[in-house]
This record gives structure tokens, C-alpha cells and sequence, in this order.
């Protein structure tokens, strides 16, 4: 499943879908909002282009990394602090490469996946940065 | 002819999210650009330089494809070309 949705998933039902019978290994990846004194966050997406994006990334990695499965699930919309952004999950027939084509799918998500954060403080909000600094990180009021 | 221009992110607060905007034939993607941001001067700042140039974090696209801000010049847009201009991402 690769899905950019405002919906959270059950990471349960993912990871036993996960096991095929020559698995040997799942590697859940949950990156949840942290509480930097922040109220909620704000993502937003350029749906098509991500979505296209994320099914690239994933094809990548279970061809490099020898995945039996791959799951990505990237959310949208408003959340709260504690709840599910990404979730990846990946299966393979050993721990090394579930590993590594579990950090293969975050580190190119994060490169270049078109998908921003805003976060929502008590004092208004800021843009979380990307790979280079826009200076849009300071609170705007 | 008509193109699509998306704004994402900070770009959407400063410009709207999308906008569609007839073009004359020939029309580069760094004029096309310069247009629009031209209309709202906070939104021309964050884009572009004091030189003019694209920031160097600018992000473009043209049918979903990037292309290379040092190249916008040259490249024009087509009826029907879908146009995206955003900062960094930070997603995951």
C-alpha cells in the first residue's frame, strides 16, 4: 500500500500483511508529531506528484534491498502531537535488508518527496525547514 | 492558451494555490514566473533574488518533472502545462 491520505492506518494489520512466506524480517518505521512546544501540525502535499513519487521510491528500494514487501503511508491534513505521519513498513528475508530499505524509503522521502510541515504553536506557527534552510523557520505571529 | 501554476507551502500563503493564466506563445518559464510574483512583492522576494535569479531553494516543476532553475530562462510553457514553484520539502 502507498498512500498519501489524511486517514491513520493500522499499523498491525500492515505489518502481518507484511509477512510473506519468505520473510524473515519487518521493519516498521512510525514518524510521529513531537512535541517541540508545539499544538498540532499541518501537512500538505502535491498529492499527484508525491504519490508518484513514493511508488518510485518504493519500487527502488525493494529492487536494491531485495524487499519482499514495501508499505508507505504518508498523511496529510492537521494532526496532533502523538499521532502518525509516515509510516513505512518492509519485509524481507533478513534484518540487514529490511533495515537498510527501511532508511533507503525515509532518507529519499525526505530528500525530495514534494510534502511540507507547518507547525502550529500557541504564538502562531512556522514552516519546518527542508534540506536547505528558507528562512521560514522563525514563529510568524 | 492556459497553464496551471501551483504555489505550494509558504509560496501558497503568499500567492494563493493555483492559478490560471493565459500566456502568449513562446513564453519562458522564468517570465512566466516573473508575471505572476511580479503582482505581489513579498511573494517576488521570496522567490526571486536581488538579481533577479530564482533563490537557490526554489523548487520548479513542469508536469511534475523538476527542472533546473538555471535553466528556466530558456525553457518555455506550453497550452495545457501544468506549472509548480515550492520551497524545500520537508516531509517524513
Amino acid at each position: 500500500m502507498i498512500a498519501i491520505q489524511t486517514e491513520d492506518v493500522d499499523i498491525g494489520q500492515l505489518i502481518n500483511a507484511a509477512k510473506k512466506r519468505s520473510t524473515g524480517a519487518v521493519v516498521v518505521f512510525d514518524g510521529v508529531v513531537r512535541d517541540d512546544d508545539i499544538r498540532e501540525m499541518d501537512l500538505e502535499a502535491y498529492e499527484e506528484v508525491a504519490l508518484k513519487e513514493l511508488e518510485k521510491i518504493a519500487v527502488e528500494a525493494q529492487s536494491i534491498h531485495n524487499l519482499c514487501s514495501v508499505d508507505i503511508i504518508h498523511r496529510i491534513g492537521r494532526l496532533a502531537v502523538g499521532e502518525n505521519i509516515l509510516i513505512i513498513v518492509v519485509s524481507a528475508g533478513h534484518r540487514k535488508e529490511a533495515y537498510e530499505g527501511s532508511r533507503f524509503i525515509i532518507e529519499a522521502i525526505k530528500a525530495g518527496v514534494p510534502i511540507w510541515k507547518k507547525e502550529l504553536t500557541r504564538d502562531g506557527s512556522r514552516w519546518v525547514p527542508g534540506e536547505h534552510a528558507h528562512g521560514s523557520g522563525a514563529v510568524k505571529h | 492558451m492556459t497553464v496551471k501554476v501551483r504555489f505550494f507551502a509558504r509560496f501558497r500563503e503568499l500567492f494563493g494555490g493555483d492559478i490560471i493564466t493565459g500566456i502568449s506563445p513562446g513564453t519562458s518559464f522564468m517570465g512566466l514566473i516573473k508575471e505572476i510574483a511580479g503582482k505581489n512583492r513579498e511573494g517576488y522576494d521570496a522567490i526571486f533574488d536581488e538579481n533577479g535569479a530564482f533563490r537557490e531553494f526554489v523548487i520548479l516543476m513542469k508536469n511534475g518533472k523538476r527542472i533546473d532553475c538555471t535553466s528556466a530562462t530558456e525553457i518555455s510553457v506550453a497550452d495545457g502545462d501544468e506549472i509548480a514553484v515550492f520551497p524545500p520539502v520537508a516531509g517524513g
